[in-house]
């Protein structure tokens, strides 16, 4: 039993798109960059990587981390500022497929990064908190459990599900969580305090998705965006700018894609909202347009993609519309590419996300449905979008059943819906009747990682 | 009496009485030189006994404690005027990103073994943005041992004035953005690389050009404040020629005087696979949300020894005319009843003016509090 000290502990959400790490205690976490790493294989980078890698190792040891790290020979680099900055064949991988980690060095790296070089603890003095997704296997919990005992040495682990955060961060034991997050939407019931395992819903559109419709729609329109290392600024005479654009061959088309990404998903934040009602071709081909400005210079205008995009969300059947979009989809999430004739069907076959609501207030019992109805909790980035909520509560009243009342809830601040999960964490980890719960070193080294499983249910 | 404001950097410590349009009464080194009976501190350094110097503070944060106890004795007994038994109330200034268990250390310090009557601790940012007269901002931080960026900002929403700060200090450097007093913390940046390294490659540079001589560290870093410049541009930096300074050993430095600067702005010199400054400041703006972009941008403040070489600020304006944004970063002139050569201690500043509003209202952390609820109340009361 780990009695916690003043020490206190550190909360880790590892997204699918974002990582969170801070402080318990805190309401907000202090470190949070992207869940993608860059790696350069050292296998086939002897003569131009040679200069580069001997450059890298030298003063700088903040960014990279050390090439010892794994069997596979490969050079990660970790967080904003390594990601930032362009290498030649750097690719750029995360680790998740299918929504499940499949990569344990990445994810060992990326806490690594959190830990060490974000927030500059020492893990053996401090509890981990790490958040998992609510439909998450036995053997990734043991495999999480044994790399945090056996890595990084903490006292004490403690692995909580997403959906029981966010309902402690907004106050409730029981509701039905939301989640629109990067790589997925996931909708599960929680139970005084327990995920209703059989009612959880996933569906692969998440806000990833609705920036590579954005991205492949501005394309179809001509609009070229162009990543930040990819042209400079000339100055010809004094006062006078002109845009270069720089050429560098080596660089790869995963890196590339994500700088694009990293545009694009700004683009989305600033001017999509989410129509009143469904998405009607003709009703939207008059709306004015909103401008904005690109990191080169480009004003671009944005008129009915703003109210499209997010309708994917409510209606995934508009995504034929987004045919290249489909296929980066299937290629991230299913790693599988089914014929063309498929894609559309597949993706309709995904619901729209009041119908996953539905569904899954359905699997329960039916004791508990007129509770999740009236709290239904709104999480993620994907859900800081404009008019969302409102969107979803009049969509839920015409298909819930009539003696349900309906009320959607979110915080009305766009960063605590951004980090709703993490913050959770930080409120559970500093609770003084938790410190009880936690997995200790002493019992895992005393049952074995598959006690994870009495432990944190 | 007065507060006392105390900014403990890698190179060079600042305190004094909180008077806000002074310089702080002492600036002294904070590398010490340990003497075989008692630590003494960077003043007197009698070389009675070996050299062996100590660094309390490496990279912005507190090491090694006994040090720093014998350096606190120092400036607050000695240099500061306090008498034992009647000491008063101090405002530390902490650097970015510093983690729990050293601010806790610090209080702990304070109270018991210094027995204050009040303390306070501020993040070195949010103290340079009050300096020039801003709450709001983005400040960059070019230290000895760390760069940061760092962004300030009211939780919600509500940019009034927004500044950035470049604060490029002794050990370390850093950006950061802040919306009306608040760091934002996701988009700050830390560096570890900062005066200290370009005093290593001045050193290297001129090993190249001047194999005969031998300098230490110190004639360097003297040299490196003297002459070193920022070139205007990367084109007239490929141009530089040789010129010739005299010490009492001829020493030629022609390019490196311009190699420093430019490390700054491209750091491929020092070996570092990293963006220049500028670059690196719009690309952590750009992790804010949209609306305060321009705002953060066009208030940036530089602060930290470093930034004061000559031809920092125009080439800076330069670098910020053709970096990647559609927003160029502009700076921001410190009000006229500052002192001259508010950058090297605006923190300190910073301090003295964040000292008058908060210890005369209370909000600071008294013994009692201190005793109540041990040293995580700083985690409390002060952020």
């Amino acid at each position: 039993m780990y009695g916690g000290d003043e020490v206190s502990a550190i909360v880790i959400d590892l997204g699918s798109h974002t990582c969170k790490a801070g402080y318990a205690g805190e309401d907000a976490p202090k470190a949070v960059f992207p869940s993608v790493v860059g790696s350069i294989d050292q296998m086939d980078v002897d003569d131009s990587g040679n200069a580069e890698r001997n450059s890298g190792s030298g003063v700088d040891s903040k960014n990279n981390i050390d090439s010892n790290k794994g069997k596979g020979k490969r050079k990660l680099y970790v967080g904003t500022q390594s990601l930032g900055y362009r290498r030649d064949h750097m690719e750029v991988l995360s680790p998740f497929k299918d929504g499940i980690v499949a990569d344990w060095d990445i994810v060992d790296s990326i806490w690594d990064h959190a830990l060490r070089e974000c927030l500059l603890v020492d893990p053996k003095e401090h509890p981990m908190l790490l958040a998992e997704p609510s439909s998450n296997t036995q053997q990734q919990r043991e495999r999480a459990a044994e790399l945090m005992f056996e890595k990084y040495k903490v006292p004490a682990l403690f692995l909580a599900k997403n959906a029981v955060l966010t309902s402690f961060a907004l106050g409730r034991a029981t509701s039905l969580v939301v989640d629109c997050g990067g790589g997925s939407t996931t909708v599960a019931p929680v139970h005084d305090g327990y995920v209703l395992q059989k009612a959880v819903v996933t569906s692969p559109i998440g806000g990833e998705f609705l920036t590579n419709c954005l991205m492949k729609s501005l394309e179809g329109k001509g609009i070229t965006i162009r990543p930040r290392y990819s042209f400079k600024r000339k100055e010809n005479r004094p006062g006078e700018f002109q845009i270069v654009d720089l050429d560098f061959p080596n660089t790869t088309e995963s890196y590339k894609l994500f700088s694009q990404r990293l545009i694009a998903s700004d683009i989305k934040e600033c001017v999509s909202r989410a129509p009143d009602t469904p998405y009607d071709e003709s009703a939207y081909s008059n709306i004015p347009m909103t401008p904005y400005e690109l990191p080169d210079g480009q004003t671009i205008e944005i008129g009915a993609d703003r109210f499209k995009i997010p309708d994917v969300l409510f209606n995934p059947s508009l995504v034929q519309f987004f045919r290249g979009a489909l296929i980066l989809l299937f290629l991230n999430f299913y790693q599988t590419i089914p014929g063309m004739e498929n894609y559309v069907d597949i993706a309709s076959s995904c619901r729209g996300l009041p119908q996953m609501v539905i569904e899954s207030i359905n699997r329960c019992d039916v004791d508990i449905r007129r509770e999740l109805f009236s709290s239904i909790l709104l999480a993620g980035g994907t859900a800081s979008m404009q008019q969302l909520k409102e969107r979803l509560e009049k969509d839920l009243l015409e298909e819930s059943p009539q003696a349900a009342r309906v009320k959607v809830v979110a915080s009305g601040n766009a960063t605590e819906r951004r980090f709703s999960v993490w913050i959770g964490g930080s409120i559970l980890a500093s609770l003084g009747s938790f410190q009880q719960m936690w997995f200790s070193k002493s019992e895992y080294e005393e049952h074995g990682a598959s006690y994870i499983q009495r432990k944190c249910p | 009496m007065e507060a006392a404001v105390v900014d403990t950097g890698s190179k060079l410590l600042k305190a004094g009485p909180a008077i806000p349009d002074q310089a702080p009464s002492m600036i002294i080194p904070t590398q010490m030189k340990r003497m075989l009976e008692d630590g003494s501190s960077g003043d007197n350094n009698n070389s009675l006994a070996e050299d062996v110097t100590v660094d309390p503070v490496v990279r912005g944060f507190v090491r090694d404690w006994d040090a720093m106890e014998d350096l606190l004795n120092h400036v607050l007994y000695t240099g500061l005027g306090w008498e034992v038994g009647n000491e008063g109330q101090i405002l530390f200034t902490d650097p970015l990103c510093t983690p729990k268990t050293v601010r806790e250390q610090l209080v702990q310090l304070m109270f018991e073994t210094f027995n204050i009557t009040g303390f306070y601790a501020s993040e070195q940012a949010v103290l340079s943005l009050y300096a020039v007269g801003r709450i709001s901002g983005c400040t960059v931080d070019i230290g000895h041992g760390k760069i940061g960026m760092s962004v300030h900002s009211l939780y919600f929403n509500n940019p009034v004035e927004v500044v950035s700060l470049c604060d490029v200090t002794d050990v370390s450097s850093y950006i950061a953005p802040v919306i009306e007093g608040a760091v934002q913390h996701i988009a700050s940046r830390r560096f570890e690389v900062g005066g200290a390294d370009l005093t290593k490659l001045l050193a290297q540079e001129l090993g190249k050009s001047n194999p005969l001589v031998n300098l230490s560290i110190s004639d360097i870093e003297k040299l490196k404040e003297q002459y070193s410049c920022c070139a205007e541009d990367e084109l007239a930096y490929e141009k530089t020629k040789a010129i010739i300074c005299l010490t009492v050993q001829v020493i030629r430095i022609g390019r490196e005087k311009y190699t420093v600067g430019e490390a700054l702005f491209q750091p491929s010199i020092l070996g570092l696979e990293a963006h220049g400054i500028v670059e690196q400041l719009v690309r952590s703006i750009s992790t804010v949300s949209s609306e305060n972009h321009r705002q953060l941008l066009e208030n940036t403040v530089l602060c930290g020894g470093t930034t004061s070489m000559t031809g920092f600020e125009d080439r800076f304006q330069k670098e910020s005319g053709l970096c990647s944004s559609a927003i160029r970063p502009a700076l921001v002139k410190p009000p006229e009843y500052m002192p001259e050569n508010l950058a090297l201690y605006s923190a300190w500043v910073g301090g003295a003016i964040l000292a008058k509003v908060v210890f005369p209202q209370n909000q600071h952390i008294t013994k009692a509090d201190y005793d109540e609820t041990g040293p995580s109340v700083v985690h409390r009361k002060c952020f």
